[in-house]
């Protein structure tokens, strides 16, 4: 057993030199490799408690939520009756509205029906009340209606004789206005009984069909009617005393 | 018999001859350098670590480990040193099984020499940490008297550490050839298990050691320091 210099000196430069080299190709390259992994994995760990927190506020946001929702869900219902009520409310008013509407337009319709039956009604009255007139005046006294109503007009031309001359004044053209054209020899006697009464005064006939049956005489701003209006006035007074008597003899039966 | 790879030279350059120790202490370092800078050369931080890196990280982190436990602190300086000694003396054991290899730590030379290393590297470490003049003052405590017992105290330690190992490599081996010569089928097998085994115990009580002395030059003084274990050892 013994020591050789040489060998103790070689092997401490040799441990010298392995000391260098395990840490230049062992130590460092692994202490690094080292550190770095647990640097990144430090920060993928805080990346992920970062997320983890926003996925946790978001998660407490939600719920947060929830809860409001879940709270005003009463509230909310509350005021979704009330809406309907009002919804419910306005359409049944304006169905109301709707009907009063149609109620009123068709009252306006039947007064309208019941004018135009009122109006056909008196427009067959004035015929039959002609009609019979006519045949009464032929059959009792061989004479037309025409001839009559002429007759009677000049008879009344001749008492508003005055009145008629003022109301002509400078007018010197009497309008005889009937339904229908007079026939010749009515036309020719009241032209002779015109032409006595006012002697300045010429005569046109004319025929206007919406007039009611009979003569209407205008001289100037006057103007003087012998119809059957009056007549068919109290025709309808009749007939409407007639239906009231027939409704109350109607009720007093149903009773 | 030989009984140091000492007297085996190699080959000559010029008047130097190389001998088994020097030689097969350059294996050892072509070795250990080669398979580091193998497993270590492309090393990237987002990849993950293969098995030879894994065991890589798993000798130094386990290396970093033992010396954190010993001097509580972490010391790369001191991981360098003593792991290499420990890798570098586990290696040269470990090799012992390869027949016609003769371990570097089977000879005196070498063991001396780590000794050596030892030896300085404790007052190079502790004027590193303390400054000279506390690392000198750590010779007259507790009190004055106490130099020459601490002067001897320092000597025999690089002693005990050279003798210890050498004994036990060098006895193995040679215990080794003795019964491969009496009973070559059987004894030597077990005997290089059991020289596996010592060469593996005696490696890691090396770098401890050299691990304690180190750590109680650098430490700073104190009741609980390294130092008042070290002499309890």
């Amino acid at each position: 057993m013994s020591i050789d210099w040489f060998t103790v000196i070689a092997q401490i430069v040799n441990f010298l030199v392995l000391v260098w080299l395990l840490k230049r190709f062992l130590y460092r390259p692994i202490l690094d490799g080292i550190d770095a992994r647990e640097n990144e994995i430090a920060e993928r760990m805080n990346d992920a408690t970062m997320v983890r927190r926003t996925a946790e506020a978001a998660e407490a946001e939600f719920r947060a939520e929830i809860e409001s929702l879940r709270s005003s869900r009463g509230d909310l219902l509350k005021e979704a009756h009330q809406q309907a009520e009002a919804e419910r409310d306005a359409l049944l008013a304006e169905a109301r509205k709707q009907l009063e509407r149609d109620l009123a337009a068709r009252q306006a319709q039947n007064a309208t029906e019941a004018r135009r039956y009122t109006a056909d009604l008196h427009r067959a009255g004035a015929e039959a009340l002609l009609a019979l007139t006519r045949k009464a005046l032929l059959d009792l006294a061989d004479e037309s209606f025409e001839h009559r109503i002429a007759a009677h007009a000049v008879t009344r031309l001749a008492a508003a004789n005055d009145d008629l001359k003022k109301a002509a004044g400078d007018n010197r053209e009497a309008v005889v206005l009937t339904r229908d054209p007079l026939p010749s020899d009515v036309r020719a006697q009241l032209e002779r009984d015109l032409a006595a009464v006012l002697p300045d005064v010429t005569v046109r006939f004319d025929t206007e069909p919406a007039l009611a049956p009979g003569l209407t005489l205008r001289l100037g701003g006057a103007q003087v009617a012998w119809t059957v209006d009056s007549y068919l006035d109290g025709l309808d007074a009749v007939l409407a005393d007639r239906a009231r008597q027939a409704r109350a003899q109607g009720f007093t039966d149903a009773a | 018999m030989k009984l140091t790879p000492d007297d085996d030279t190699i080959f000559s350059i010029g008047d130097l001859a190389i001998n088994a120790t020097i030689f097969n202490t350059w294996l050892v370092m072509a070795l250990l350098t080669g398979v580091s800078a193998l497993i270590t050369r492309n090393l990237r931080s987002d990849v993950p670590p293969n098995r030879w890196r894994t065991m890589l990280e798993v000798i130094v982190i386990g290396i970093q480990d033992q010396i954190q436990s010993i001097t509580q602190r972490v010391d790369p300086r001191l991981l360098y040193f003593t792991g290499t000694l420990f890798l570098f003396i586990v290696t040269s054991n470990l090799l012992l099984v390869i027949p016609g290899f003769h371990p570097p730590t089977a000879s005196l030379s070498t063991t001396a020499a780590l000794a050596l290393s030892v030896l300085v590297a404790v007052p190079i470490f502790g004027i590193g940490s303390r400054g000279l003049g506390g690392y000198l003052r750590t010779y007259i405590e507790p009190s004055a008297i106490m130099l020459p017992f601490n002067v001897i105290g320092e000597v025999s330690r690089g002693l005990s550490l050279a003798i210890r190992l050498y004994g036990n490599i060098m006895s193995g081996a040679v215990i080794a050839a003795i019964l491969l010569g009496v009973a070559p089928f059987f004894f030597p097998v077990v005997m290089d298990m059991l020289g596996l085994l010592t060469g593996l115990i005696q490696a890691y009580i090396f770098a401890i050691l050299a691990t304690v002395y180190i750590s109680a030059a650098s430490a700073p003084p104190g009741p609980n320091t390294p130092r008042s274990k070290q002499e309890q050892t």
